[in-house]
């Protein structure tokens, strides 16, 4: 991990200052929704990274959070809270029904936590879709949280602010006790209670974390495209795409989720103009290649073979 | 008489029928060196479990200085000052040998600077300083037990298990290891060890020893009279020794 800490703060300036000046460029809605769905996955993945990375918890159901975020800022909003209230509270509604989820969950350990995720993030979307208050599977609407004609470089900005947060508290982790303990329960957790880590508490800390973020994202998304159903924001596809994102670019690591979320909803975007129908068998080719070539993911890969470790 | 340090009070410890720790009471002092001893399922790791908070007992209670610890889990045990090694060594491949060490000292600061300098010392208390950038991965077993040691040791524990701290080593490498184990009460730390062999290591740096055999204590005492003792050549080398040693 010591190529963790050499992270350089005018390179990370730097990088946010570029992307976000593409939004003053770009007057193209289709190129900044693109861009502010890459920008957005990084920053989930980021989140997710948390979990599924430094504590090595293979969430499946981050959905869950993602669709709390859209469906809170959705209902909120609906009940007259101010917009960017709403956007926040939603993420603590969420964080708050992450506890309770990981208090249950993280009982379990290897493939049966992460079929419990998959549950528990499958009973919320039946939940959502069998509800009146939620407008069952036809949904609910969204309100914008820009408005005007640069909606979508307002969007691309917010998601670069999410990822850049996301960015600066997986930094604050890898270099941090908090991180450390982390990485000892992904490691082995009897060795990590054996030096005194409370690590069903760590473990649902860097949930909360994580969940909270997630809802922030989602409830973007919602905001986005104005409308949210049930399988949009609550669908396994969701907690899939945060995992791959984040395990292709290298789980644990700073740029992996970065790197895996342009790798992957870029690909997606140019294989969709170019293969049509056929982009899923591409997108299907390369994660198969990283996983051969690459199972630390691409940037976990080139760090162990170029220096770091 | 001063409290012990430790202290298990008929400790029984059933797994469905079988018990794999019956009625077994011993003390611990301050700044001993104590071994189990017995041949392979005498219990001994269920003990080391059992004081360490892995596992509770049925029956029968442990102190540590006075305190019951009986039902703590593994971490409070571990910040109640109870540091352990495992038989099969665990280190964190993923991670350096300081940062190995570095985990057991963010028990006691925040920081990782300070972490890292107290990992710096513990490695040179146990000659492998000149290890301390190595990822985990990879290293010689004879390592691995050293990193195990000093990764309990810089929780700063008063009292520290050993469980099979020697058993896979060579001869030459158990030898090196049992001289570091000897000087823990320099630190103010005790040491409860177990072996099944490698008896001429324990025999020179125990200062007592407790021996099991199928889960009960069948004596205890100072190691060169423990070993002359007919029930405990019976149990190593069965019965038809008995006679012999008497």
């Amino acid at each position: 991990m010591s190529s963790l800490r050499g992270w350089k703060p005018w390179a990370l300036a730097a990088a946010v200052l570029a992307c976000g000046s593409l939004a003053l460029v770009a007057r193209n809605d289709y190129l900044l929704q693109v861009l502010f769905r890459i920008v957005l996955f990084a920053g989930l993945g980021l989140a997710w990274n948390l979990v599924g990375g430094f504590a090595g918890q293979l969430s499946l159901g981050h959905a869950a959070f993602f669709g709390a975020g859209a469906y809170g800022f959705a209902l909120l909003s609906a009940a007259s809270t101010p917009r960017w209230v709403a956007l926040f509270l939603a993420a603590v509604v969420a964080a708050a029904f992450a506890g309770i989820i990981g208090r249950i969950v993280f009982r379990l350990r290897g493939p049966y936590f992460t079929l419990a995720t998959i549950a528990f993030a499958e009973v919320l979307r039946l939940s959502v879709t069998n509800l009146k208050l939620t407008g069952g599977a036809i949904g609910l609407s969204t309100p914008a949280l820009f408005s005007g004609r640069s909606t979508w470089g307002m969007l691309y900005l917010s998601a670069i602010a999410l990822a850049v947060t996301a960015f600066v508290i997986n930094v604050y982790v890898a270099r941090s006790r908090f991180g450390y303990y982390l990485m000892a329960i992904r490691e082995d957790e009897e060795t990590a209670s054996a030096v005194g880590i409370d690590t069903a508490s760590y473990k649902l800390r860097s949930l909360l974390i994580s969940a909270f973020l997630t809802a922030l994202g989602g409830a973007l998304y919602g905001s986005a495209f104005q409308f949210i159903v049930p399988d949009s924001v609550l669908t396994i596809d969701i907690s899939l795409q945060m995992a791959i994102v984040t395990m292709l670019g290298g789980a644990g690591t700073l740029y992996g989720p970065v790197v895996g979320a342009i790798m992957l909803l870029g690909a997606a975007e140019v294989f969709k103009n170019q293969f049509q129908e056929s982009h899923l068998l591409v997108y299907g080719i390369l994660i198969v290649l990283v996983v051969l070539f690459l199972p630390e993911g691409v940037v976990g890969g080139l760090q162990r073979r170029f220096g770091g470790r | 008489m001063t409290t012990p340090l430790l202290e298990l009070r008929n400790v029984s410890r059933r797994f469905g029928g079988l018990s794999a720790v019956k009625n077994v009471a011993f003390a611990v002092g301050n700044g001993e060196i104590l071994f189990l001893i017995g041949p392979n399922g005498a219990g001994k790791t269920t003990v080391f479990n059992l004081v360490s908070g892995f596992l509770h007992p049925d029956e029968g209670s442990i102190h540590l200085e006075g305190r019951d610890i009986s039902g703590v889990a593994p971490h409070e045990a571990a910040r109640l000052g109870i540091g352990r090694t495992f038989q099969l060594v665990k280190p964190l491949s993923g991670l350096t040998v300081r940062e190995n060490v570095m985990l057991g000292a963010f028990m006691h600061t925040a920081s990782a600077d300070r972490a890292a300098a107290e990992a710096g010392e513990i490695l040179t208390f146990l000659q492998m300083e000149h290890l301390a950038a190595q990822p985990a991965r990879g290293l010689p077993l004879a390592v691995l037990k050293r990193l195990e040691l000093a990764r309990a040791l810089a929780t700063r524990p008063k009292l520290i298990l050993l469980d099979e701290i020697v058993s896979g080593l060579t001869s030459g490498e158990a030898v090196t290891l049992a001289g570091l184990i000897q000087r823990l009460p320099e630190r103010g730390v005790s040491a409860v060890g177990g072996v099944e062999h490698m008896m001429q290591v324990v025999m020179k740096i125990a200062h007592r020893l407790v021996v099991l055999d199928h889960g009960v204590k069948i004596a205890e005492g100072k190691p060169a009279d423990v070993v002359r003792l007919p029930a405990v050549i019976e149990a190593y080398l069965g019965p038809k020794y008995r006679e012999l040693a008497q």
